[in-house]
Order: structure tokens, then C-alpha cells, then sequence
């Protein structure tokens, strides 16, 4: 006969949905009282933002594996810039398996620098990241390239299928699998024991080495997905088009309620932390803020809502 | 009736309500090498750290020279001349010699470390210790483990101390240095230098010291001066006549198929040369003093350790090469680890996650968890240690310590192993779970398993192991079996001293 409660590793998520919520909330009555309209409550508006989010939510979703172990993937940016390239250079059937197998090198790499080389992961993935830059560069003489994008990415990115954007099907589909790995398999189960305590993980006979590159590979393998997916919106591959996944990808997570050391999370959690960066960025140029005003609300969200969280009670030592 | 330097008084202190220390009156005199005795858990480590100011007394009264004192730090107590050198080293490997001497009040100048004061200092102390071959400027990660437990006792000495207390302090030098410091403590027993030593080598403290104190279970039993006692009453004083555990009754010794044996273990310098036979459905005790090579042995078997050399012959294969060979290869092999909170658990994880950490083949099918299997192998295992649980999804941590160890147990014996390694299984739980862990083991070797078993309480190896090892400095010193384990025989095979009393 126990009430119903909140559990203390729900938290997070019931936090980020209500505020998720207020955001709306606070950007309709904006749009009401001076334009008296609603978009951002018309489900046209609203499945053009999650098109958008996809390529966001793609990346949180392969970090999130990586975060879970206490790791961190800091290559994600080039990663995505690289495997756009790739795919766009190469182009025709064989586009969007190329840019794969190199999101599936850069996770084994990451992932054998971290597990068997044991270089901190944060900052082998910060060089990995310098070092596909340096290359997107000379691959590319410092200039966009001029590679289209094949048909089939542009329309993983921007057809519709049943009225709903293409790239939301993909998007689930791979929230599907992440959450499946993680809550059904003995992979996930492996992530969380290795992100709680690496020590008990080994003496438990777990193979942490391979169960921590499976969860870097993830995290390419996602980024290179999204580059894929990015580069078919635009049509073409460009420089720098990752950098501005990195953050938000680590904050959606975070504000998902995964705690950042590792060891603990739900997905759920990490889609609610997505759609969360998503409208709040929406809503912000809705509002048409300034640039400067903007950065520093994002920022300042993302703290206070840590700050909300509380600092945990995680075991030390 | 000249005053004592230290003087305690109805000294008591509890961690966690567990006593480790109860109306303890205790005095040495000026001048005096003064050794502290006791077993495993007898209370001399909570004595030295409350004299030291690491921690305070729960109540009780400390005087020094007469004066009453209470010590909130360490550097209030060495601000007063008590001297403390602990077993653990506290020397850091990535600063100099030098720096490491000095590193609490380092010679200054315009506010500023001065480093020619600060390297003739460290050289003037390490001529005090005759280590005139240790470059100031050497890093200490570079010395020997005897170099540095020299450097520290320099460190030590540089702090003008009045009382010098020194916990395991000759554990690990070579014999020569011992014989320096040997010499060094005359030197200051003649400067009026009052030492406590706590060693668990007999010979040793016959050799250096003039009084001795004996602890049980957190009680000063009594204090005497050297040779008032033989070897064999000291023995007895340590051990004393306390009500023990019931332990299920072993059955009669019959000729057992060994399952494992080792031969001339190896590993750096904890295991000097092990070797031991465990046979089927047998329980094989492991004593001796703590740090004695004992936790080393049981993680070589498991395969955690690298570079072990020796012989091993487990079923047509070696030595496991991982815990994850151990666990899946013939015959498989479980370690229950030493720390539950650090080595064996997941805190903040639930119980159910807990106890399927070791054992996700029996619960999966090509990766994927089978819930009806997972829920049934989580039941499974809680009723197979009678675990008292709320519910499965609770964090472990919610659990009480003998609860929590049973959590461990029961996750490795999910993996149904033939060979069982625990390290001192029973620590820190209450005596009604001991009697249940103690029943289970006697059950499982009764079904066939062999269990391979470490325990810091002697009293539980004599109620519950077929035989006995006694490990000694990374060798077997003694080994017992039926009638033959007795406390005396363990006691004494422990401190290395022939005692056939």
C-alpha cells in the first residue's frame, strides 16, 4: 500500500516536461498578445521544429551511451562534418554506407583510445575531433565543397511520408533501438554497471572493454547519421556544420536527467531534454531576441535547471 | 612516580555503532619503546589514530606531560610533538624527496619555498636514517618501497617529535634498514624520545622494546614489561576466551580430488611463493595477519592481477586470465571481493540489477534480456540467502550490511561456480547473518562446491575450515587440518613464532 510517488531518477524528467510546458506556454501567450496567433501550438509549426531537433536528437541519442559509462564523445562535430563530406564526395548508392563505416572508425578508434589505451575520453575525443577537422580541411582545400547530396538523403531529411517530416521516422526509429539496448539487453545493462562503478563491473566479469567501445561506435555511428541526415536538408556538406550540435546534444542529455558522471538515465529522459533545447531555441527567435540575449538565456536555462536537479546523492570514493 | 608523556583515560570510541575502542586507560613513559599487541580489529589502529588527532574520542580524557589535551588534526597533535608514521604510506609518488620531507611547513623565504633550505634539510634527516644514497631531489615514485618507508620515518623525525609513533613502520624494509632503524630508536630512546610501536613481528618487538600492551576487542587487557611474559601467554592474552558463533558441524575429514593447486605463486612483492591444494567440496581457510599477501592470492586466482608467475593447475587450464575467464571457463571460479561497498556493489543501482550483474548469460538469448527469466533468477536468488528485501527495485544501498552482503553472495552464486573465493565475507555484518553465511558455505561444499576461504577472525576459521593455510609475508607458513586448528597454533603461525604451546 504504498503511495505513489516520484522516484528520485524520474525527477529530472517530470522537471524538464513541465518546462518544457512553461516554455510553450510562455512563447503562445508571447505570440498572442502581439500577433494573436498561435503557432507554436499548430502541429505544422510543431513537426517542422522536430525536423529540425531530429538531427539533434540522433547525436543525444548515440552520447547518451557514452555518457552512461562516465565517458564523454567531444568528436561529435567533426564526426558529423566528416561523414556529410564523405557521403556527398562519394554520392550515388554507396553514400550513405561510407558515410557509416566512417562513423563506425572514428567510434572504434575513440572507443580503443579510451578502453585499452585508457586515455581520458575527454580529451582523446578533443584531439579525434582536431583531427578530422584538420582533414575535412585538406580534403576539402579549405573551401565548401561542391558535392550534391544523393536523392535518398534528401529525402531521409526532407520528404514526408503520412504528413509527418521523414526524418521524425528516422529519429524514432532510433530512440526504438537505444531505448530497446539500453532497458533489454545486456549491453545496456553493461553501460549503467560501468558508469556506476567500473571496479565491481570488471570483478563482476562484465568485458568493460568492449561494452565501452560499443557505446563510443554508438555515438559515431549516430553523429554520422546525422551528418547524413543534415547534409540532405541542406543539400550539400559544408565546414563546420557540426559545431553546433556538440552542446546541445550534451545538454539534452544532462537536462534528460542522465547524470553526467555516468551510471544513471532513462531515454525517455534524453527525448524530453531534446524537444526541451529544441522549443526553447524556437521559442527564443520567435520572440526574436537578440543573439547576445539568446546565448545567455540558453545558458542560463541549462544551469538553473541543473541547480533544480539538485546535486544528487551519488556515492563518492 | 615520574608523570607519564601520554596519559589516557577512559578513552571510548564507536564507528557506526560498532566499538572499536571502550574505557581504555593507557600511559607510556618517557624514554620508553612501548609496543601496542593485539589481533586484527583488537582496537590498536583507533588508539594510535585517536592519540594522533585523526580522530576524536567519543569520550574520555588524553594528558600529555600531564596536561590535558584534545587534538582536533593531525598537525594540532605533531604541533605538540606526537608523531605519527602510518602503515598506509602517506609519502606523494610525484614530489621530491625534498618536498615530500618538508611538505607541511616547508623553509621559507620572502614567502616563498626555499629550496636550498629545503634540499641540506632533507639531507641532514636522511643522514639521521643513513640514507645518504637517496638523491634530495629523487622523485619518491622512483625509490624502493623500503627507501621510501625510510624516507618517511625521515619525514617523521623532521618534525622534532616527542612521541613517535610508528604503525607497521618496518613492514616493509629490507633487513638492513631495519637494523637502521633500529639503532635510530635507541639513538632517541636516549634523547628521551617515548615510541609506540605496533608491529605484528615478535621478534622484533622483543628486540626494540621495553613495556607491552596488550588489546582484545577494543579493551586494554594489560600492560607489562619485556620478559615478564613467555611468547605463549601473550598469545593467549591476545586471544582471550570470547563466546564465538555457532558454526554447523564439518564432516569427518575424507580424502578429497584436489580442483585447484597452485605451486610457487608469485606477484610482485606480496606473494612470495604460494602454494596450496583445494579439493572438491572442501572448505579451505586462509588466515594470518591482515596485509599478508592473502587478498593477493585470492585476486591471482580470480585473474584480476597481472605478471603472476607460479604454477596453477585448475581443471586442464592455468590461471584464469580475467574475471570473465574465470567465471565462464571449466571449472568456473567466484570471487565474493573484500569491500562489498566498493568492489562488490553497485549502491545506487537496484537489487534486482545487482544481483544479474555477474550472471546476464542466464537471464539473456543473443544479448536480449528475457524478463520472465530475469524476474525468476532475481527470486531465485533471494530466497536462496533468505535476502530481506522491500522490493527489488530499491537502491542496494538501502539495504543493512549483512543484507548487502548477502546480495553479493548471491549474485555469484547466480553464476553457479564450482570453486568460491571470499575475502573475509564476514566483516562488518551481525552475527545472526554470519551464522546464515556459515551455513550456506558448509551447504554448498556439501554439494560438491570447493570454497576457498580468507578471514581476519580466526575463531571463524577454526568453526568453519577443513584445513587452514597460514600466510605469513607472502608465503604458507603453517598448514592445519582437523584437530590441529586451534587459535594458538593460528595465532602463532601469524606472528611467525613457534609456539607449540
Amino acid at each position: 500500500m504504498t503511495a505513489p510517488r516520484i522516484k528520485s531518477e524520474d525527477k529530472p524528467l517530470v522537471i524538464a516536461a513541465g518546462f518544457t510546458l512553461v516554455i510553450l506556454l510562455i512563447g503562445t501567450g508571447y505570440t498572442l498578445s502581439t500577433q494573436g496567433t498561435a503557432p507554436l501550438l499548430q502541429p505544422t509549426y510543431l513537426l517542422q521544429q522536430l525536423q529540425i531537433g531530429s538531427f539533434l536528437g540522433i547525436c543525444a541519442a548515440g552520447l547518451m551511451l557514452v555518457i552512461l559509462t562516465g565517458h564523454i564523445d567531444l568528436s561529435i562535430p567533426a564526426t558529423l562534418t566528416g561523414a556529410a563530406m564523405i557521403g556527398t564526395a562519394i554520392g550515388g548508392p554507396w553514400a550513405i554506407p561510407a558515410a557509416l563505416a566512417f562513423g563506425l572508425i572514428v567510434g572504434l578508434i575513440n572507443g580503443a583510445g579510451t578502453a585499452v589505451l585508457r586515455v581520458p575520453s575527454m580529451i582523446f575525443t578533443l584531439g579525434m575531433d582536431t583531427v578530422l577537422r584538420g582533414v575535412t580541411v585538406a580534403q576539402t582545400g579549405g573551401f565548401a565543397p561542391q558535392d550534391q547530396a544523393t536523392p535518398l538523403m534528401l529525402a531521409l531529411a526532407k520528404d514526408r511520408f503520412l504528413g509527418i517530416p521523414v526524418a521524425l521516422y528516422v529519429w524514432a526509429a532510433v530512440s526504438v533501438l537505444i531505448a530497446f539496448l539500453l532497458a533489454r539487453t545486456a549491453f545496456g545493462r553493461s553501460l549503467y554497471a560501468i558508469g556506476t562503478r567500473e571496479r565491481v563491473a570488471y570483478l563482476s566479469g562484465i568485458r568493460t572493454r568492449p561494452v565501452i567501445v560499443g557505446a563510443f561506435v554508438a555515438s559515431s555511428l549516430c553523429a554520422a547519421l546525422a551528418g547524413v541526415m543534415l547534409a540532405g536538408y541542406s543539400a550539400k556538406a559544408y565546414q563546420g556544420m557540426g559545431n553546433a550540435y556538440l552542446l546541445p546534444a550534451i545538454a539534452a542529455v544532462v537536462l534528460g536527467g542522465t547524470n553526467v558522471l555516468g551510471g544513471s538515465g532513462r531515454y525517455v529522459g534524453t527525448l524530453i531534454g531534446v524537444i526541451l533545447i529544441v522549443l526553447l531555441n524556437s521559442v527564443l527567435s520567435i520572440m526574436q531576441m537578440p543573439e547576445a540575449l539568446r546565448q545567455i538565456i540558453y545558458g542560463v536555462v541549462i544551469v538553473v535547471m541543473l541547480l533544480i536537479y539538485g546535486r544528487g546523492d551519488r556515492e563518492t570514493g | 612516580m615520574t608523570t607519564p608523556i601520554i596519559d589516557l583515560r577512559g578513552i571510548s570510541k564507536s564507528y557506526a555503532g560498532i566499538r572499536a575502542l571502550e574505557g581504555v586507560d593507557f600511559a607510556a613513559q618517557r624514554g620508553s619503546v612501548h609496543a601496542i599487541l593485539g589481533e586484527n580489529g583488537a582496537g590498536k589502529s583507533t588508539l594510535i589514530k585517536i592519540i594522533s588527532g585523526v580522530v576524536q574520542p567519543d569520550a574520555g580524557e588524553m594528558r600529555l606531560k600531564g596536561q590535558p589535551v584534545r587534538f582536533s588534526t593531525p598537525s594540532a597533535a605533531t604541533a605538540q610533538g606526537v608523531v605519527c608514521m602510518f602503515q598506509e604510506l602517506s609519502l606523494i609518488p610525484d614530489l621530491s624527496v625534498a618536498d615530500n620531507i618538508s611538505i607541511a611547513a616547508p623553509p621559507r623565504r620572502f614567502g616563498l619555498i626555499d629550496r636550498k633550505a629545503q634540499l641540506s634539510r632533507a639531507a641532514e634527516l636522511l643522514a639521521r636514517v643513513r640514507c645518504e644514497d637517496v638523491d634530495p631531489r629523487t622523485l619518491v615514485r622512483d625509490l624502493s618501497l623500503s627507501r621510501r618507508q625510510m624516507v618517511e620515518i625521515a619525514k617523521a623525525l623532521g618534525r622534532g617529535p616527542q612521541v613517535l609513533i610508528l604503525d607497521e613502520a618496518t613492514s616493509a624494509l629490507t633487513a638492513q634498514d631495519v637494523q637502521t632503524v633500529y639503532d635510530l630508536l635507541g639513538k632517541l630512546t636516549g634523547e628521551g624520545v617515548t615510541t609506540l610501536f605496533i608491529s605484528h613481528r615478535m621478534h622484533e618487538v622483543e628486540a626494540l622494546c621495553d613495556r607491552l600492551s596488550v588489546f582484545r576487542n577494543g579493551r586494554h587487557i594489560e600492560t607489562f614489561a619485556k620478559g615478564e611474559r613467555t611468547d605463549a601467554e601473550i598469545v593467549r592474552l591476545m586471544i582471550g576466551r570470547d563466546v564465538t558463533a555457532k558454526y554447523p558441524p564439518k564432516p569427518a575429514p575424507v580424502v578429497r580430488p584436489p580442483v585447484l593447486k597452485a605451486e610457487g605463486l608469485e606477484w610482485e612483492s606480496a606473494l612470495k611463493g604460494v602454494s596450496l591444494s583445494l579439493g572438491k567440496g572442501e572448505i579451505l581457510g586462509v588466515g594470518g595477519l591482515d596485509g599478508q599477501g592473502q587478498k593477493e592470492l585470492l585476486l591471482a586466482l580470480f585473474g584480476v592481477l597481472k605478471g603472476v608467475r607460479g604454477k596453477v593447475e585448475l581443471g586442464g587450464r592455468g590461471l584464469p586470465s580475467s574475471p570473465v575467464d574465470a567465471k565462464t571457463g571449466q571449472p568456473r571460479v567466484a570471487l565474493i571481493p573484500e569491500d562489498r561497498k566498493t568492489e562488490g556493489l553497485m549502491l545506487p543501482m537496484s537489487i534486482a540489477d545487482n544481483l544479474v550483474t555477474a550472471a546476464f548469460d542466464r537471464i539473456t538469448r543473443s544479448g536480449v534480456i528475457n524478463p520472465a527469466r530475469l524476474d525468476a533468477a532475481v527470486q531465485d536468488g533471494i530466497a536462496r540467502l533468505q535476502i530481506k528485501v522491500g522490493s527489488v527495485t530499491d537502491a542496494v544501498r538501502t539495504l543493512s550490511g549483512g543484507n548487502q552482503q548477502k546480495v553479493v553472495i548471491a549474485k555469484w552464486l547466480m553464476t553457479e561456480p564450482d570453486i568460491i573465493l571470499m575475502n573475509d565475507p564476514t566483516r562488518g555484518i551481525d552475527v545472526g547473518t554470519k551464522q546464515e553465511i556459515f551455513r550456506m558455505m558448509r551447504d554448498l561444499a556439501d554439494g560438491g562446491k570447493s570454497i576457498l576461504f580468507y578471514s581476519s577472525d580466526y575463531a571463524e576459521l577454526i568453526g568453519c575450515a577443513d584445513r587452514v593455510i597460514v600466510l605469513y609475508d607472502g608465503r604458507v607458513v603453517r598448514e592445519l587440518e582437523g584437530s590441529t586448528i586451534t587459535e594458538e597454533a593460528i595465532v602463532g603461525a601469524s606472528l611467525n613464532i613457534g609456539t607449540a604451546a
